[in-house]
């Protein structure tokens, strides 16, 4: 028990009359009007920067020469805490020891951008754009298959250089080729 | 017959003159108060519609009227519809006697004409204390007919509140209308012409200070402002009142609440802070020979005194959480009426001595 002295009551109860606490609190409002810095964005019109490794839209990638990177492996949707990704994998027709994934599904709508899948894949198929502008009218726009992923993929890295360790002939083998495409000259 | 046709085209005439900027002036605090709270808390209010958002008003007022008015399954559709027309109504009907400038009289074609009040009746505070109280009804139907728990919550607290702090607000009044001898809010301004020592907050030989302030924190909580929002706690109660209420029958509400707002500013100016009364005596119009325009800055200065009161209802906004409802109850009834009685008792020894000595 601390004892209050008379002296401390008396400033308490002329405190309390004169309305102190609240005089307080106005004066910093009051400073807040006064020193009129925004801190808000006007949203459409101007944009903040997004940090360096900014969580957006998933995509799927595919490296320089046109092919997917995705191999079918499934180790996505095991990663996915929210069942967002469905792959269905099979083999690349005529080379039985080459799969890719035949449909690849995203029901956007579950997504919680956590990133496991990205960091799950290993040959860097997926990646995290910085789209974050895409609310729509029917939800069941954001069920996104194979096409659209790498549309995403294409508008949002242009450039995708194969990583120095997947250039590796071992690694490369996985890839799968499209007949149609020519080869990249090396 | 015709001076009666006369005298009916100049009061319409007045009135809608005055309701035009009541309305005026409703919008524009719609817009201060989102713009002032947003400066306050570091955002920039509205800023879309417009430049820098000043036509919000107009684009919400377009929105309200073309939403679709819906009355809840159970609701007693009759006082569901007469709520929102209770409670505007009385806090429009009180403008009727406040002076907005000097009391000068024209004449019109023959009979004489005071422009700046509608109708001066010995009454006049006495008028709008009734008036106000009879808005309450407005909000505590709105809460029962609506057939919503909410709204029900609302209007109940409500009732209590108005009761409670209506209590205050006469008996803070009581003071000044012992200090000017009359009810007619254009003789309490008068009375209080000549400087700001003369205005009743500071009037020799009983300051209304204590007054003023239990008059200033009752009105806050008379108009269901924050921190006295308890029948409209957003947070408790969805929008309590007019939680059901869509379209303009809200906007009425919402029009009731900023008008009675201005009430209650209108009041405090004539009351306590010398109405159309310049700081100092005289104008300064007047001085430099311009007499017949000496009007202008009497209008000036209430209308500063107005909108100051107006930014202090903002600011309360931006600074104080709401009460709880104990404290609301406390106190009204232990703080602030003990005051505003305490007040009248002092008030009315000191008129006694000084008029023994005057």
């Amino acid at each position: 028990m601390t004892q209050t002295t008379g002296t401390q009551r008396l400033i308490g109860w002329l405190k309390t009359i004169t309305f102190y606490e609240l005089l307080v609190g106005m004066k910093a409002t009051m400073s807040h009007l006064l020193h009129y810095r925004p801190i808000t964005l006007q949203y459409p019109h101007e944009k903040r920067t997004l940090p360096d490794n900014y969580r957006g839209m998933l995509a799927l990638l595919r490296y320089d020469d046109g092919t997917e990177k995705c191999v079918g492996c499934d180790l996505c949707e095991a990663a996915c805490p929210s069942r967002v990704i469905r792959v269905v994998s099979a083999e690349v027709p005529g080379e039985p020891t080459k799969r890719y994934s035949k449909e690849y599904y995203m029901d956007m709508t579950r997504c919680l951008f956590c990133g496991m899948c990205v960091d799950a894949c290993p040959v860097d198929a997926l990646g995290m754009t910085r789209e974050f502008e895409w609310a729509v009218y029917d939800k069941r726009q954001l069920h996104l298959n194979k096409p659209q992923l790498l549309a995403i993929g294409d508008r949002s890295f242009p450039v995708r250089e194969k990583r120095l360790e997947l250039q590796h002939p071992n690694v490369a083998f996985f890839n799968v080729a499209f007949k149609h495409v020519p080869q990249k000259p090396n | 017959m015709t001076e009666l046709g006369l005298r009916l085209a100049v009061s319409l005439a007045q009135i809608a003159a005055v309701m035009g900027i009541v309305m005026l002036t409703v919008m524009i605090l719609t817009l201060a108060e989102r713009k002032v709270l947003g400066w306050m808390q570091d955002r920039m209010g509205p800023m879309e519609v417009g430049p820098y958002g000043i036509l919000q008003p107009i684009a919400d007022g377009l929105k309200l009227f073309f939403k679709e008015d819906i009355v809840p399954a159970g609701a007693n559709k009759f006082l569901f519809t007469m709520a929102p027309i209770l409670a505007m109504v009385p806090a429009m009907i009180g403008f009727a006697v406040i002076p907005f400038g000097p009391d000068l009289t024209i004449d019109v074609f023959g009979i004489s004409v005071k422009p700046f009040v509608i109708s001066d009746i010995n009454i006049g505070i006495l008028y709008i204390l009734a008036f106000a109280s009879i808005g309450a009804y407005g909000i505590i139907l709105g809460g029962w007919a609506s057939n919503s728990k909410y709204s029900l919550l609302g209007g109940l607290r409500s009732a209590a509140q108005v009761i409670s702090y209506e209590l205050n607000v006469g008996l803070a009044i009581v003071g000044v209308l012992i200090m000017a001898g009359s009810l007619s809010l254009v003789k309490i301004t008068e009375a209080q012409a000549g400087g700001f020592w003369h205005w009743y907050v500071f009037a020799f030989p009983a300051p209304q200070i204590f007054a003023f302030v239990v008059y200033v924190i009752s009105a806050v909580a008379e108009t269901n402002r924050v921190p006295f929002d308890l029948p409209e706690a957003e947070s408790e109660l969805v929008a309590g009142f007019f939680t059901e209420y869509s379209g303009m029958r809200f906007a009425f509400f919402f029009i009731a609440e900023y008008a009675n707002m201005v009430l209650v500013s209108c009041v405090a100016a004539a009351m306590f802070l010398g109405g159309w009364n310049a700081p100092y005596p005289g104008t300064i119009l007047a001085q430099l020979g311009l007499e017949g325009f000496a009007w202008i800055e009497g209008v000036a200065w209430f209308t500063v005194k107005v909108y100051g009161f107006l930014f202090l209802f903002f600011w309360l906004r931006a600074t104080l959480p709401r009460l709880r409802y104990d404290q609301l109850m406390k106190f009204g009834w232990k703080v602030m009426l003990p005051i505003a009685l305490g007040n009248i008792v002092v008030t009315a020894i000191a008129m006694y001595i000084y008029n023994q000595f005057k």
